[in-house]
């Protein structure tokens, strides 16, 4: 089933951080609440993690003319055109889905944490007890069935919409027109484009655990790109040249006046 | 017949080898999507990487052995002689007259031996930093990258020593099996080998003194 390309479109300026989001998450996947700490932040839990698939980042900056702005950002799986936790998944648990999105069919996960190192925006979180990972498929079924993914129906401000690719585009580049200033679209530069946008009101480096311009990984690509079909060609080619020396060479043969002539060599 | 090895030896040989073959394979199942079926067969991928990681132990094990065995006979390459040999390739390439005389180990074993004394604990020391991931994640994605260096050296060097273990040397797939080669293998072969233990008086041998003529296994 080929289905249109959709974009999920954060507007990080419409954020009033009230966790709906992350609460909507929860409950529709049901993703146990576990003991956190409190590290002086509203932020909670501090990190993602394996039952915790999206969060939002609260982060406290002063700009240049030294005002202070509390800064809002919904983390979570960016879906990558070009993902590399799809590169790297040896079982095909992670697979583009016909949304563009990258979905996981846990039953395949084997549990690696091939993709919890590679993917460059730290998404896939490892699940010990169950030795699998966990992170946000945007709600694959509910797309499929017509419907938006949990977060985005939580959402009381409008932060989180969800659409056609090309029309998010433009709505999010009208919004960064409309703020001005540092406001930019982040997403659709790398990776191939990521199916999760971001309208943020600062500069990318600004915020917290965002990378500036994520990519896959060089040491996957040597890997994957380069390594891979080396091994191949390597063995392959050892194996045909050794036919062929044994053809045109020949093997090396014991001394075959052998072990009656020992005289000449022995005493 | 001459005593070529013992068998703590051989046992320390297809300990490391077998470990390794099933190393190649369960690896290969993992990295190429078209080999998921090595799994299957395993009961799933799961299991493969448990047989995966687990088979990683026993020979992570077997190379400790064979390392502390086999370093000062194969890991040593002595500068003048073993450079000759490597200028010629020892005969195997091309027609050479007098290869220079190999003792133990040519040149071209020391550097098998030299190559998984190298990557194998390459590979146990990045295998066991992918599971258990204590390193910062950008320091970690280079030790996939690591395996797959070592992985393509292992893979490659495998099949040449398959070769001129078995076909490509008829007579040598013997000392890793009952351990005894002829003399005339030893002559061929290893001709300096022969001569120092028959100097040193080391040479240990069996049958061929009693009826010469014979060959036989005995």
């Amino acid at each position: 089933m080929q289905a249109t390309e959709i974009v999920k479109l954060i507007d990080t300026t419409r954020c009033t951080a009230c966790r709906g989001c992350q609460v909507a998450c929860k409950q529709w996947n049901e993703m146990p609440g576990k003991r956190t700490r409190n590290f002086g932040s509203y932020q909670n839990p501090p990190d993602l993690q394996w039952n915790t698939w999206t969060l939002i980042r609260f982060q406290e900056h002063v700009d240049s003319k030294g005002n202070f702005k509390w800064l809002f950002r919904k983390d979570g799986c960016m879906h990558c055109t070009d993902a590399a936790c799809v590169k790297v998944c040896p079982s095909g648990a992670l697979f583009y889905t016909e949304f563009g999105t990258v979905g996981l069919k846990e039953d395949l996960c084997i549990g690696c944490k091939n993709c919890v190192a590679a993917c460059p925006f730290e998404v896939p979180r490892y699940d010990g007890a169950k030795d699998r990972i966990t992170k946000c498929d945007l709600c694959h079924t509910r797309l499929q069935a017509g419907r938006q993914p949990a977060c985005v129906l939580s959402c009381p401000t409008g932060a989180l919409t969800i659409g056609r690719k090309d029309m998010m585009l433009k709505a999010a580049e009208k919004r960064v027109k409309e703020l001005g200033g540092d406001a930019n679209v982040y997403g659709d530069k790398f990776v191939g484009g990521t199916h999760v946008l971001y309208v943020l009101s600062e500069k990318p480096e600004v915020y917290d655990a965002l990378p500036k311009s994520p990519s896959v990984p060089l040491s996957i690509l040597v890997w994957k790109d380069f390594l891979k079909p080396v091994s191949l060609l390597a063995a392959g080619g050892i194996l045909v040249g050794s036919f062929l020396h044994y053809l045109i060479h020949g093997p090396k043969l014991p001394d075959d006046a052998g072990d009656a002539g020992k005289k000449e060599g022995g005493e | 017949m001459i005593q070529a090895t013992d068998a703590f030896e051989r046992i320390v040989h297809w300990v490391m080898a077998i470990s390794c073959i099933i190393l190649f394979l369960t690896g290969l199942g993992m990295m190429f999507h078209s080999l998921n079926f090595i799994g299957t067969m395993m009961g799933g991928l799961k299991s493969l990487k448990f047989v995966h990681n687990w088979t990683a132990l026993v020979f992570g094990f077997s190379l400790i052995f064979a390392i502390s065995m086999w370093w000062r006979e194969a890991g040593v390459i002595e500068m003048p002689e073993d450079l000759e040999w490597i200028k010629c390739a020892g005969g195997y390439l091309w027609h050479v007259e007098h290869p220079p005389e190999s003792g133990k180990y040519n040149p071209g074993q020391k550097m098998f031996f030299i190559a998984v004394a190298l990557c194998g604990p390459l590979m146990v020391v990045t295998g066991l930093l992918m599971m258990f991931q204590i390193l910062p994640t950008a320091l970690t994605r280079w030790m996939y990258t690591l395996h797959a260096v070592g992985f393509v050296t292992l893979f490659a060097f495998f099949f040449v020593h398959v070769y001129l273990g078995t076909v490509g040397n008829p007579g040598s797939f013997q000392a890793m099996t009952t351990g005894w080669v002829t003399r005339g293998w030893a002559r061929k072969q290893h001709p300096k080998w022969l001569k120092e233990m028959e100097h040193h008086g080391t040479l240990v041998v069996y049958g061929e003194e009693k009826k010469p003529a014979a060959g036989g296994h005995g």
